[in-house]
């Protein structure tokens, strides 16, 4: 009898635990591998066996970056039920937030061949692997079959990939990075705010007078994101068509523009235009400085005009302009770009029946009007740029745009094109080299053969 | 009959199969590959490797020179012996002084134990209030006895001191209640009869308390000393990326980063089998200290 129970039990058990597995197969979000195609297909189930009959609904596996916090999941999921609803089509959303987990995600899928059909990804040097792979399908190749497809975007500003020069993704919203300036602390310092004719040296003399009334100039953390001032810096010593070009040794001429511009962010540090404790801080305390009216100036990218519009009460305090310039390099030349867009796999355009219906899906994605809605205020790729209604944004949204209307050159971030790895001897190394006990020289050598290194592999 | 299950293994192993299986699956081949991918190039999470190492070994020789790992081993034996002293210490004293209280015990490991519960993420930010640079509490409290100039506590200089506060702070808890179960376990009629041979309370706990708890310590301390080489969440939440300048790193907190942050995925490998290979030794070394004693 005994016996017999144990049998029962050890039977339960291991039914339990099949039982488990399969629901949480069944329910989890990141399709991947068979089970993303096994739930596409009981999804699509009766609308597979429509296609085979002749142009039905089909389901498409999708793998974007708008979810938890995302400023745009909540728009993303209207459009995507709008395009459901519009079509027939089914989604399949397996979306993520932008962490390195989902990242690991992505390119995971790819290497096991259960990539989506659909892909809203990076199109820097994290797009590298499956580009190289030949699992994603080139604008150009869409073209031939598609002409119209993506023919609302300047082709130049679309985000070419760093692989071959081509394009491969469409992009939505972009970014641009500015100097956000606190009004009320440098009312108080007795400085004027920069604007576009402002210099650097004009810009280290405004910084010296806030310092000596007793404000921090600028907010920034350089333990932990000195990469913001690392570009506008190294920006001064290059011009908007030469600030993307990595140097190929630490003496050429943008290897030099590298020392130069890390140069004048140690110059910042020795000065005292940074908190104190810059080198123990994190980005959040610093950004609560420039929030609690203690220092006067960030270096910061769009996405920030959400987060300081929620930590004040009074954004008309807030202004956001050009980070002063010198050399060649005019103030209103700006960093900025498209980071980010929508792949079409491989293996989904080879799929005569989703191939259309991707298609259709990044046209209605990446309308005049979808992405008018998705950008707001951060940069697009649109030949008739975004239809923007200025009247429901805060006065720190469009002086954002304006800035970017009156920008006269944009270079993407260089750090984008140095992969993670590469970058720790420079922004890791940063409070080593502030602080002098560490050479710039060598860490921008290091951070170059590491880059070597990577493109051997 | 009812001694022939007992007799019969089969169903025993029936029931252990399972576990075993999830272990191997989830525990042992990915250590094995894990160990592998030390040898291998791998530069992003989710990717295959791109071939071995020039040569192979390459990852183990840059762990001989890396300084941030030496920097992450002193720091984890430190952590190490503010775990044992920090932890252990107060929550041996605690536990004492509690069993010697008649009311009120209930409510103190309540007290104690309550930090244990509270999510480690949520500790690191707590504490980062309180050793905030600007308005952070101890700042501001030092300001309120006078103090002119604010203190980083998260300097190079209090790094360190700052970190290992919450860590110990967070765990006494747990091993107080571990002691304090092991000392209502001694009998009464052992301290009945050291009274009345006219002992003191000090000798009591000397010659009573302390030699009938040395098992409960024991096990206290391999957890502890074995919970201190994991430690991770806390640190990183309050020191990300080893700040300020690399001073912070333990081993974990140094293997995490490799992995997420700067993708080098195959060096990170090796770190982690660098962190099973010293959680061995030490293991054995902490067995043999804290031995326990049959009585």
């Amino acid at each position: 009898m005994k016996k017999m129970l144990a049998m029962l039990l050890t039977g339960a058990m291991v039914l339990s635990l099949t039982a488990c597995g399969n629901s949480s197969s069944g329910n989890a979000p990141e399709q991947s591998g068979s089970s993303a195609e096994a739930a596409t297909e009981s999804t699509a189930g009766s609308a597979s066996e429509e296609s085979a009959s002749g142009g039905s609904p089909v389901t498409l596996n999708v793998t974007t970056t708008y979810a938890g916090e995302d400023t745009n999941a909540e728009n993303y999921q209207e459009a995507i039920a709008a395009w459901q609803e519009k079509t027939g089509n089914t989604i399949n959303d397996a979306s993520g937030s932008s962490a390195e987990t989902f990242k690991a995600r992505v390119i995971s899928d790819f290497e096991m061949g259960s990539e989506p059909d659909v892909l809203f990804y990076f199109n820097g040097v994290d797009s590298n692997p499956f580009v190289e792979a030949g699992k994603v399908v080139s604008i150009e190749e869409i073209r031939q079959v598609y002409p119209d497809y993506a023919t609302n975007m300047k082709d130049g500003m679309m985000g070419a990939s760093p692989v071959d020069g081509k394009n491969y993704s469409v992009p939505v919203n972009g970014y641009w990075e500015g100097l956000f300036v606190n009004k009320a602390v440098c009312e108080a310092a007795g400085v004027d705010i920069p604007t576009a004719d402002t210099t650097w040296d004009e810009f280290m003399d405004i910084c010296q007078t806030i310092k000596d009334a007793g404000y921090t100039p600028i907010a920034a953390s350089f333990a932990e994101i000195p990469h913001y001032w690392f570009e506008f810096c190294i920006y001064n010593y290059l011009e908007p068509a030469t600030h993307n070009i990595l140097p190929e040794s630490v003496d050429d001429e943008h290897g030099k523009a590298w020392v130069s511009g890390i140069g004048d962010m140690k110059t910042l540090y020795e000065k005292g235009f940074l908190p104190e404790n810059t080198l123990s801080a994190t980005d959040g305390e610093t950004f609560q400085l420039f929030i609690d009216g203690k220092a006067a100036f960030l270096i910061d990218g769009s996405w920030k005009v959400g987060g300081i519009e929620g930590a004040t009460d009074d954004i008309d305090n807030f202004t956001v302009t050009y980070v002063p310039g010198k050399n060649n390099r005019k103030s209103t030349d700006i960093i900025g770009g498209l980071s980010s867009g929508r792949y079409i796999t491989k293996k989904a355009w080879d799929d005569p029946e989703k191939q259309k219906a991707c298609v259709d899906f990044i046209t209605y994605m990446t309308s005049d009007e979808m992405v008018s809605k998705f950008a707001s205020v951060s940069a697009t790729a649109l030949k008739n740029g975004t239809q923007v209604d200025e009247s429901q944004l805060s006065s720190l949204a469009v002086a954002g745009l304006d800035m970017v209307e009156g920008a006269t050159g944009m270079a993407g971030a260089v750090q984008d094109q140095v992969t993670q790895e590469a970058r720790v001897p420079v922004f890791n190394g940063m409070p080593d080299i502030v602080t002098g006990k560490a050479d710039i020289a060598a860490a921008v050598a290091e951070l170059l053969d590491l880059v070597a290194a990577g493109q051997q592999e | 009959m009812s001694s022939n299950i007992y007799r019969n293994k089969k169903p025993v192993i029936f029931f252990l199969v399972p576990a075993f299986l999830f272990l191997a699956v989830f525990l042992y081949y990915p250590f094995m590959q894990n160990i592998l991918n030390s040898f291998k190039v791998i530069n992003n999470l989710g990717s295959s490797a791109k071939g071995w190492n020039d040569p192979w070994y390459t990852n183990y020789v840059e762990l001989c020179k890396d300084a941030n790992i030496r920097t992450a081993l002193v720091n984890t034996v430190k952590m190490i012996a503010a775990t044992v002293i920090g932890q252990l210490g107060i929550a041996i004293v605690l536990a004492l002084m509690v069993d010697n209280i008649k009311k009120g015990q209930k409510f103190f490991r309540t007290v104690y134990f309550f930090p244990i519960v509270i999510a480690a993420t949520a500790l690191g930010l707590l504490f980062n209030l309180v050793f905030l640079y600007d308005k952070g509490m101890l700042n501001q409290m030092r300001e309120i006895f006078g103090a002119a100039k604010l203190v980083d506590f998260k300097d190079n200089a209090h790094a360190m001191l700052t970190m290992m506060i919450p860590v110990t702070w967070q765990y006494v808890g747990f091993y107080f209640i571990i002691l304090i179960t092991g000392l209502n376990n001694i009998s009464d009629d052992l301290y009945e009869a050291a009274t009345i041979d006219g002992a003191s309370r000090l000798q009591r706990v000397r010659y009573i308390s302390l030699p009938l708890l040395h098992n409960v310590i024991c096990t206290c301390g391999v957890l502890a000393v074995t919970g201190a080489l994991k430690v991770f969440d806390l640190p990183w939440i309050m020191f990300p990326k080893g700040m300020p300048s690399n001073s912070t790193w333990l081993t974990g907190t140094y293997m995490y980063y490799h992995a997420f942050e700067s993708h080098n995925v195959d060096y990170s490998s090796a770190i982690s089998v660098l962190i099973v290979i010293l959680g061995v030794i030490t293991a054995r070394i902490v067995n043999a200290v804290f031995k326990e004693k049959d009585y």
